[in-house]
């Protein structure tokens, strides 16, 4: 985080190509921005002038207009490593008249209050002594403005641009150029503002759907259009959306925020993008009001903020109403090294997860290694434009070695993004298909509540219990029947329980048996998971037997409980079963703390193993049954809620049929999603037929559910003998034939040939010779139609109908150019 | 070009045809029953839509699987170009889990620039495979494994398998795990837990029906009226083909090659090797050349390694089928050389050879795997003891003998005495 300000010059330009000749165009303070507390009210179709009722709530009372300055933190906290060169600009002195007030705390959940109040003093000693360090705040209350990291807000782009000066809060209607306090309405294509009453004709309410102006509607039919003038003498104004959209503005997510040395304020950005700023341009799919983010940081002075705008996810940005102009959506990263673009995953769970999960400790070492990992990204980002430049990839890091970390991943992502995955209609068929995706979860397994009661008073019990002594829950039960999901989701819960403070704290590793190399290996995943170090699988069996079996632990403070999920436990089997017996027996020992939960299928999985390992791990056990088909149906409507997509009787017929057979919801679903995927191809290819026998049924029947379930479970063989070679299918029924004359399943080769010459001269067939024959036994071998040894063997070769014959016979019965062999079957 | 005559110009048209499966197949493709249509809808659909998806594409070898999955790939990266990357394995290369990851890790470097090290552990590839498949989830990129032989991933543990259904279980995840395999019960091989988290599309390859055949035929063989060949000849060429097609042999020959084995690639086999036989003087295919190919085609592999043998080796298979039918449940060259030396005592022949050229010519049936051991055991052992076995049946053996031209008259009678006693 050291950085000279030369290095900062030049970071702090977003684009060079802007011509900003240094970093001073952003950290000379513009004269203050009066702020007025006028909030707009926005709706992705409706203005509504402020109404005091529903404005967010008001900036906290400014005591000066630009003295006051509120720092609440969580933890003021000095970087031990003192910046090289602190380096306050003269134009920054001049400016500085802001000067902190003592930095209050700020409440966070889960801190008492007499701790805080010790450290705050503390904190404040600090910074009065130490003034050559950096102090990090979470949240900062700047020029009226509160701004805490995560917020987005607005940047100036030019100094002394006339037009920043004037910050118009409301728009003004497009027609009458007054803002007034009747309802507008926004076109969607030119994002203007109407009003209601200036509309010709007159709208009384807001319609439903997208609405589009008429200027814009001219526009579009080609139309030359004239706007309105304003009346002479009144400048248009345009607010800060505009001017952020016409590339006047920027628009940064705060990452975080200090205390220079010379005490101005900074704070990390990293930029958004408007799409005409992108290689790729506008893309005839994007919304007017969209933004990419960025992987481009830069350190920048807080005076330069100018207020808040709001970017929100599409999840949100559809629900947002009311929360004003400054409202954007933002679905896309943009990599400005390889102009590419990627979804932005759905971590804003995770986030919220890990910033709960923080303790001051944590923020605080997170923080700095955060900053030594930009400066890592920076350095990485230089190194790419190296190999940009020259294309010499030979000394660059392997992408798939974990050492580079998977170097290079970034420049995955697409150059355009692609039309079709932003078209949000959907067919009541396709939502239905989305929605049974294995993939998208439910919040919480249905119809396993007693299950995850159970789980959930394991945990407590065992984390609560100061001694936890030899915890161990053996979970099995057929696949798909949602075990994993079960105890995750009871571990979600927990989660919550743990941040609101109901029980301790404690960590938590999940394994999967299958994905590990070799058993041993789990000791290494162990140890990494715990402590971030990566070693060979015996010096963490060591490490690990020293913190669980002797008590000795590696860090005082790291003396949490932990909780040890392995799926698929009979994976861990060796020989000599030494790898489960360790993990095992970890539990036992007193001071361990572990807890171990294991998943797998077998139900008599304890019984298999070693008497040492049943008697540690046999006690404690949960079963998942099968799933019947009241459940299976209710998993599926549960899934299918508000959609409209499926006949009642198909998804019962789907559900008992599964619930017959495995009882697996994973086969359930995917039969109601092949289900669906067969109507929609039958509707495509009707509708392609003729267009108006389209809609007849657009539901998915029983019908549709019904060829699914032959797809799913019926094996194919039938259709294949019923349309393979004349030759194959006397071969087959001679295999019958000799089945039940001899009584024997298994024939050699030269018994099956007489049969075969038997029957082709007593029917007028030509026998074709035995290397012929010979071929066409191989081939059916191949399919596993009979099971046959390799052909080495030739005369002397077995064979053995790998079907009950009497597959054979219903698919020979009636083969139309061979009538004959019936008699024979 | 220019200098070759017209009907050399037209054999190397229909040879690349025939060899192009992309061309045969398109044939099928515009029909929405097709598997063609299907696997395309199924694909594109996870493309479109980015869910994940696993089809397994089953069938009798020779049916085209990989032609029209190859077919509906090159459509699909045509049409969602920049958005698809392929990754495919053979089950008779990788069925290794860490190979296969390690082979799964260099393509998918090579599909996206990036570096690739061969140092990387299989930890490390599967880390990397699951980091990519995210990535390339978020980029809006469908990543396809394609698993030829997929009945041999299905061996062991099935890690590769599992790990791969697994990391597909993801929102962020988009790909597709197309199994093409020969074995119809390619599915049940799988391991419960493997198998319950596979999606369970099935795609059925059947051979041709007669009507497609047919149209097979004529959308393969007759010239294109619109190419740079003359069109007199092309006229010409295609009504003598027409002609040939209505022609009572060629169907019977046609039947023969569809009853044995009525694969597309039998068919395209016969096709092309039929084409091979056109005379260029004449410069028509005719039902000559058919009948020949069928010949070509149809080898009695058996029955020629008889006519190789020589007098010898047809005393040796004889004896050893006197041996055999007078129940004699294993013979080894000893007691063969015995029966051998009776029949000379008996018939007075005057063939008759010392005992280590017989030996030679033992071992000679052996390699030609006329006869065999009966078991593996006894590698120690020297030839004469051990117990051998014939691989070809009496009606074979009768049917050399009589095609075989200087055979000494008295096998034939000893042959014929042995199989109506």
């Amino acid at each position: 985080m050291a950085e000279t300000p030369k290095k900062r010059s030049k970071q702090t330009p977003k684009h060079q190509q802007h011509d900003l000749s240094s970093s001073n165009a952003i950290t000379i303070p513009a004269t203050p921005v009066a702020l007025e507390p006028t909030p707009v009210r926005r709706s992705s179709r409706l203005y509504t002038t402020p109404t005091a009722a529903t404005a967010p709530p008001p900036p906290p009372p400014r005591f000066t207009r630009r003295k006051s300055l509120n720092f609440t933190t969580t933890t003021p906290t000095p970087i031990p490593k003192t910046p090289k060169k602190p380096a306050p600009q003269s134009q920054e002195d001049a400016a500085k008249q802001i000067s902190p007030i003592s930095p209050d705390r700020y409440e966070t959940r889960r801190k008492r209050k007499l701790d805080e109040e010790k450290n705050a003093g503390l904190a404040k000693n600090k910074d009065l002594k130490g003034g050559k360090k950096r102090v990090y705040y979470r949240k900062v209350v700047y020029d009226g403005g509160e701004f805490s990291i995560g917020d987005d807000v607005y940047v100036k782009r030019r100094e002394n641009a006339e037009s920043d000066n004037e910050d118009p809060e409301v728009e003004e209607c497009v027609m009458c150029f007054k803002a007034g306090r009747a309802v507008m309405i926004e076109c969607d294509e030119c994002l203007g503002g109407f009003h209601l009453k200036c509309l010709k004709p007159p709208l009384k309410e807001v319609p439903e759907g997208d609405w589009i102006c008429r200027f814009c509607e001219a526009t579009k039919l080609g139309k030359n259009v004239e706007l309105p003038v304003p009346p002479a003498g009144k400048k248009r104004a345009r607010t800060a959306k505009e001017k952020f959209l016409s590339s006047d503005l920027w628009a940064a997510h705060i990452e975080s925020m200090w205390k220079e040395v010379d005490g101005t304020y900074w704070f990390r950005s990293r930029w958004y993008i408007i799409p005409e700023e992108t290689a790729a341009g506008r893309q005839p799919h994007n919304l007017r009001r969209e933004l990419y983010r960025t992987n481009e940081f830069a350190d920048v002075e807080m005076e330069s903020i100018i207020r808040h705008c709001y970017v929100m996810n599409p999840k949100d940005f559809s629900k947002a109403a009311d929360e004003g102009d400054d409202v954007f959506l933002c679905e896309y990263e943009y990599d400005v090294c390889w102009h590419s673009f990627k979804r932005i995953a759905e971590i804003s769970n995770n986030e919220e997860d890990a910033e709960e999960d923080e303790s001051d400790k944590d923020w605080n070492s997170c923080e700095i290694t955060d900053s030594d990992s930009e400066d890592d990204t920076d350095y990485k980002k230089e190194k790419i434009n190296g190999s940009q430049r020259g294309p010499s990839f030979g000394h660059s890091l392997a992408a798939n070695l974990r050492k580079g970390q998977f170097f290079g991943l970034q420049k995955i992502g697409a150059k355009k993004i692609p039309e079709h995955t932003r078209c949000h209609k959907q067919t009541e068929i396709g939502k239905a298909k989305a929605m049974l995706l294995l993939a998208c979860l439910p919040k919480s397994p249905p119809c396993r509540n007693k299950e995850m009661e159970e789980i959930t008073a394991f945990i407590k019990g065992a984390v609560s219990d100061g001694q936890c002594l030899g915890k161990c829950l053996y979970i099995h039960g057929v696949p798909g029947t949602g075990k994993t999901m079960t105890v995750l989701a009871v571990m979600r819960t927990l989660k919550i329980e743990v941040d609101s403070g109901n029980i301790k704290p404690y960590c938590f590793v999940e394994i999967n048996g299958l994905k590990l190399a070799s058993p041993e290996n789990i000791y290494r995943v162990i140890y990494e998971a715990l402590t971030g170090h990566r070693v060979s699988w015996k010096k963490a069996l060591h490490l690990l037997n020293e913190r669980f079996s002797n008590g000795t632990n590696w860090e005082e403070e790291n003396n949490k409980p932990c909780i040890l999920l392995i799926d698929e436990l009979d994976l861990l089997v060796t020989r000599n079963q030494s790898v489960l017996y360790n993990i095992l027996d970890w539990p036992t020992k007193p001071h361990s703390k572990l807890i171990v939960i294991g998943i797998a299928n077998t139900m008599d999985l304890p019984e298999k193993l070693l008497p040492r390992i049943s008697s540690r791990m046999g006690i404690q056990r949960l079963c998942f049954g099968p799933y019947n088909y009241q459940q299976l149906q209710e998993i599926i409507s549960s899934r299918l809620k508000g959609i409209d997509a499926f006949e009642k009787p198909a998804i019962e017929f789907a559900s008992r049929k599964v619930a017959a057979v495995s009882g697996d919801a994973r086969r359930a679903l995917e039969i109601c999603r092949r289900a669906a995927e067969l109507a929609d191809y039958r509707l495509r290819k009707s509708q392609s037929l003729n267009d108006s026998a389209g809609t007849r049924r657009s539901l998915v029947g029983v019908a549709d559910v019904e060829a699914a379930v032959k797809e799913m479970f019926q094996a194919p063989h039938i259709q294949v003998m019923k349309s393979c070679s004349k030759l194959s299918k006397i071969f087959l029924a001679a295999m019958v034939h000799e089945l039940y004359k001899t009584g024997m399943g298994e024939t050699s080769f030269e018994k099956l040939a007489m049969t075969v010459s038997c029957l082709c001269t007593s029917n007028g067939e030509a026998f074709p010779g035995f290397d012929t024959l010979f071929r066409v036994g191989c081939k059916l071998g191949e399919c596993r139609i009979i099971l046959c040894e390799a052909g080495v063997r030739h005369k002397l070769q077995k064979l053995q109908l790998n079907f009950p014959s009497d597959d054979v016979t219903f698919a020979l019965k009636d083969s139309k150019d061979l009538p004959w062999l019936a008699k024979y079957l | 070009m220019d200098l070759k005559n017209p009907v050399e110009q037209a054999v190397i048209l229909l040879r690349s045809r025939l060899c192009n499966p992309n061309f045969i197949f398109t044939l099928f493709s515009d029909s929405p029953d097709s598997n063609y249509s299907k696997l395309k809808y199924i694909i594109s659909s996870s493309v479109t839509e980015s869910c994940n998806n696993s089809v397994l594409l089953l069938g009798p070898r020779g049916c085209g699987k990989l032609a029209v999955l190859e077919l509906v790939l090159e459509d699909l990266l045509r049409e969602f170009p920049d958005m698809i990357s392929v990754i495919k394995l053979n089950g008779l290369l990788h069925s290794d889990d860490n190979c296969a990851l390690k082979e799964i890790a260099r393509q998918l470097c090579l599909e996206h620039q990036l570096a690739f090290s061969k140092m990387a552990s299989s930890d490390e590839n599967s880390q990397f495979l699951i980091a990519m498949l995210r990535e390339c989830g978020l980029a809006h990129k469908t990543v396809l494994f394609v698993l030829d032989e997929f009945d041999l991933f299905a061996q062991g543990k099935q890690r590769l398998l599992y790990s791969l259904l697994d990391a597909m279980q993801s929102v962020t995840s988009q790909a597709v795990v197309i199994g093409v395999s020969c074995r119809l019960d390619a599915d049940q091989l799988l391991e419960k837990r493997v198998r319950s988290r596979f999606s369970h599309r099935k795609l059925l390859f059947l051979p041709p029906s007669r009507e497609d055949l047919q149209r097979l035929l004529e959308h393969a063989l007759l010239l294109p009226s619109g190419s740079d060949l003359p069109h007199e000849f092309v006229a010409n060429f295609n009504s003598n083909l027409l002609n040939i097609f209505a022609d009572k042999k060629f169907k019977d020959i046609m039947d023969t090659v569809f009853n044995t084995d009525s694969t597309f690639k039998q068919v395209l086999t016969f096709l092309f090797s039929a084409l091979c036989h056109l005379d260029l003087k004449c410069g028509f295919l005719s039902v000559e050349n058919f009948k020949d190919a069928l010949s070509n085609i149809q080898r009695q592999p058996k029955l020629e390694c008889l006519k190789d043998c020589s007098i010898l080796e047809l005393y040796i298979l004889v004896c050893m089928k006197r041996l055999e039918v007078r129940e004699h449940e294993t013979c080894n060259f000893n007691s063969i050389m015995k029966e051998y030396k009776s029949i000379h005592d008996s018939f007075q022949t005057t063939d008759y050879y010392a005992r280590d050229v017989c030996r030679r010519a033992f071992e000679h049936l052996l390699q030609r795997e006329l006869i065999s051991f009966l078991d593996n055991r006894g590698h120690g052992h020297s030839i004469e003891f051990r117990p051998v076995k014939l691989l070809i049946s009496w009606q074979e053996l009768y049917q050399g003998l009589k095609s075989y031209g200087s055979c000494p008259a008295i096998l034939y009678k000893l042959v014929e005495r042995e199989t109506t006693t």
